[in-house]
């Protein structure tokens, strides 16, 4: 059995540490609609969000322009941002332009090669749930709320930069 | 023929493989790596990237001949084993094993 | 200069714990190597031919005595007794063991440094000129700006997995002593705010930086920054390492593209939130004050007459000082290129008797440039003669900046695991054949830049003369290069010339030098001008021998 921590298979955590049953699936463009918590392709979501009633996941891949799914947001309850490969930087600018330029405030949801030393900068970015690789989920999460109190930069994480905090209004 | 090298996780210090030493494998003295057949230096090789909490960055070097390594590794390989050729650690490598160069 | 507060202590000390827990799991292995490379490389730890090397941040390369004798203390305590100052203005140890890391950091910690971002696909250190807040020619500090990026880009949840390492450097004179047009993001302090350069770089695809935006104001820098390095994060290649860096970006798109892009991420973001109010743009500026002058009487002449006495004293007073603000002192810069020694090198003996230099005649203050010198920004006149012994003792009095034989050379295939070829035996042969006085202040303002690879951290593109290792079929050869400036008038070096062996280049310049000494016009036409003049070609057939 592999030491390596990201050998365990992805369990679904809040940014609050609780582990839950993921019951979201991932639909092929071809699947018919009607499951309960569908999530779609990016370029399906586009294409049929328009006339769909309901609420819906959509999976959002790196390369994916994130502001095309502006006009569809209400009818997105879960938005799934890819990391492929982990040193894939891409989904980082997504989440916060979901939650500060476009406003999403449904769940943000990080999958793929999602792995405990990359949840901080994760949480700061807006994700608040994560499909991590990790043999103790929950604890990864308060491990990585615990590193740092403070940062030097805004972000969608609310935290107030540090020059807020030397210069109280 | 091939040599096994990695660098030891702990200090990233050059090690060379060799056979039938201490428990390790492994030596800081190339001079006394041992000169392995391609496929049991492959097997090795295998066995190597997957003992990371050990060693890191395990490839084989090739030789023409039992002291000679092929001419595009040359100064590569021959900085390893010896210590780098200038400044104040030149040849410390070496120095240290208290021997000449090799390669 | 910058004095951490709580929240700057409480950061390092976040991350050395965090880095701490990381070696452990390493070292346990909770974490693959694949899974840990990119966080030690956040750290600044880098596996390289012998060792672990690493790379200790010099933000915008200014450092007191107090840390340059902490300096001293690691390449005592854990290395090998000596440093590597770099042309990112850091410093590098080359024999670290990965288990002392976290100590080092914290030793590093007590005197408000760390490793944080000195590499990986990150914001790096931001780099300026040696000179600032001492040169004549300024128009404004760069310095509490560096800072202000630092602490912007640090730990910068957004831009921690880029494409590639992001590079930025700043300048506040009318001379550009930073190099910013090879940068991926230059600025130019002006009087109307900051001019921006963007898509600068050297490495396989040199390109010089493309002005974007002028008159930028100071107090929306930082937004500006974060738009760009958003579309930057967003489209730069991750397909190909080689393809990756913003340059790239910047030249498949078209610069005004890319500043359009830049302009219309820049209107979606929350300004007010990103930019730093005035309050603490003030509060940094504070910190760069300029220092509390000694009232020294200088007398001119009895500076005469020690010159008159001293030829090598003279000399140094010639080559190694720069005029200052204040008429009665100088910036002074310590040569670390001394003949037949890796440039760029200091012995922790030498470190600590730089800061000895530094707390005597210099306030307390160093620098590191991107040449790989140490620079005392401020020394009394009045000093010169008793600093030049006190540096003359330890080997630190080479009369050569801004000579033939001040040289750039990265560590080469000696240390660099991403080498060709090696660097150090090169210009140590260099530096030996060009080693007389007279000629090389004959010779005059020459740069020499030697890169061990296409990678060109020795800045091979940019000298005047630059020399780039390269390996054919397992040999070591040397492609030269002339015409590169990285001054305000950056131009990049041109490949002129088949590439040479080691042993054939130093002739090769001899014969070179020969020739400009014979067509330039007199002494004050320096090498690039004439070459500049009369162009490369007429240059190239010096390079070989003579059939």
């Amino acid at each position: 059995m592999s030491l390596l921590n990201s050998s365990h298979a992805p369990q679904l955590v809040s940014d609050q540490g609780e582990v839950n049953v993921n019951g979201w699936t991932l639909l092929a463009d071809d699947d018919a609609l009607g499951v309960d918590q569908a999530v779609l392709s990016f370029g399906r979501a586009i294409n049929e969000l328009d006339g769909l009633n309901g609420r819906y996941g959509v999976r959002v891949a790196p390369g994916d322009d994130v502001r095309k799914l502006a006009p569809f947001l209400s009818k997105v309850a879960l938005i799934e941002v890819a990391f492929p490969g982990y040193r894939d930087g891409r989904g980082y600018s997504t989440a916060r332009i979901l939650r500060q330029d476009l406003g999403f405030d449904g769940e943000l949801r990080a999958v793929g090669d999602v792995l405990r030393d990359q949840l901080f900068w994760m949480m700061r970015c807006g994700f608040n749930s994560f499909l991590l690789k990790d043999a103790d989920p929950a604890g990864a999460i308060r491990h990585a709320r615990s590193l740092y109190t403070h940062a030097y930069q805004s972000a969608a994480d609310g935290l107030k930069p540090v020059w807020a905090l030397r210069h109280p209004a | 023929m091939k040599l096994l090298t990695a660098n030891r996780l702990t200090d990233g210090l050059v090690l060379w493989y060799v056979e039938g030493s201490d428990l390790s494998g492994w030596t800081e003295d190339a001079a006394l790596a041992t000169r392995l057949e391609d496929e049991a230096a492959a097997l090795l090789l295998d066995e190597w990237k997957a003992r990371e909490t050990e060693v890191v960055a395990p490839y084989l070097v090739p030789l023409i001949d039992e002291n000679t390594l092929v001419k595009r590794e040359y100064v590569r390989e021959h900085v390893r084993a010896n210590g780098p050729t200038a400044g104040q650690t030149a040849f410390d490598t070496a120095r240290q094993h208290q021997r000449g160069e090799v390669f | 200069m910058y004095q951490y507060d709580q929240f700057d202590h409480a950061m390092v000390a976040a991350r050395n714990a965090e880095f701490k827990d990381q070696v452990e799991r390493r070292l346990k292995g909770e974490l693959s190597e694949d899974q840990f490379k990119p966080l030690r490389l956040m750290n600044g730890l880098y596996l390289q031919l012998h060792a672990y090397m690493l790379r200790i941040a010099v933000p915008y390369g200014v450092l007191s005595s107090r840390q340059m004798r902490t300096f001293a203390h690691i390449a005592r305590t854990y290395d090998r007794d000596f440093g590597h100052f770099t042309t990112r203005q850091n410093i590098q140890f080359n024999w670290i063991k990965l288990a002392d890391t976290p100590q080092i950091l914290e030793d590093l910690a007590a005197v408000e440094m760390h490793a944080i971002q000195t590499s990986g696909n990150c914001i790096r250190n931001t780099t300026t000129d040696q000179f600032a807040g001492a040169a004549k020619d300024e128009i404004d500090d760069p310095r509490p700006w560096a800072e202000l990026i630092r602490q912007w880009s640090t730990f910068h949840p957004e831009f921690t997995f880029l494409p590639r390492k992001f590079k930025i450097a700043i300048t506040g004179a009318t001379r550009d002593r930073a190099a910013i047009r090879v940068h991926d993001i230059g600025l130019q302090l002006t009087d109307k705010g900051f001019d921006v350069y963007v898509g600068g770089g050297m490495g396989r695809t040199p390109h010089l930086g493309h002005l974007i935006k002028s008159g930028l104001p100071g107090d929306r820098l930082l937004s500006y920054l974060e738009a760009a390095l958003r579309v930057y994060n967003r489209y730069g290649r991750r397909d190909n390492i080689y393809k990756a860096r913003i340059k790239i970006l910047v030249s498949a798109l078209g610069p005004q593209e890319y500043a359009r892009q830049v302009e219309e991420e820049w209107a979606t973001l929350d300004q007010a939130q990103i930019d730093a109010p005035h309050a603490e743009i003030a509060r940094i500026k504070s910190f760069f004050p300029q220092p509390a002058y000694a009232e020294k009487p200088f007398d001119v002449a009895s500076l005469e007459r020690a010159k008159a006495a001293d030829a090598g004293f003279a000399r140094w007073v010639r080559n190694n000082t720069l005029a200052h603000r204040r008429d009665d002192h100088v910036s002074v810069t310590i040569s670390l290129k001394p003949t037949g020694l890796p440039p760029g090198d200091a012995s922790s003996a030498q470190m600590d008797a730089m800061a000895d230099a530094a707390d005597r005649f210099g306030y307390g203050e160093l620098r590191v440039s991107h040449e790989q010198n140490v620079i005392l920004p401020h020394v009394a006149k009045a000093d010169l003669y008793e600093l030049y012994r006190l540096l003359d003792q330890n080997g630190l009095s080479s009369a050569n900046v801004g000579k033939i034989t001040d040289m750039i050379a990265c560590p080469g295939l000696d240390y660099c695991s991403l080498a060709n070829a090696r660097s150090i035996p090169l210009a140590q042969d260099i530096s030996q054949r060009f080693a007389d006085a007279e000629l090389t202040d004959k010779i005059g303002d020459l740069q020499i830049k030697i890169s061990g690879c296409i990678n060109a951290c020795g800045h091979h593109h940019v000298g005047h003369i630059g020399i780039l290792g390269v390996d054919k079929q397992g040999e070591e050869f040397y492609q030269i290069l002339l015409g590169g400036r990285a001054d305000e008038q950056a131009a990049l070096g041109v490949i002129t010339g088949k590439g040479l062996s080691a042993e054939a280049v130093p002739g090769a310049l001899e014969r070179l030098i020969k020739l400009y000494l014979e067509l330039r016009t007199d002494e004050t036409e320096r090498f690039i001008d004439t070459v500049g003049r009369l162009g490369r070609e007429a240059f190239a057939g010096a390079l070989h021998e003579p059939a």
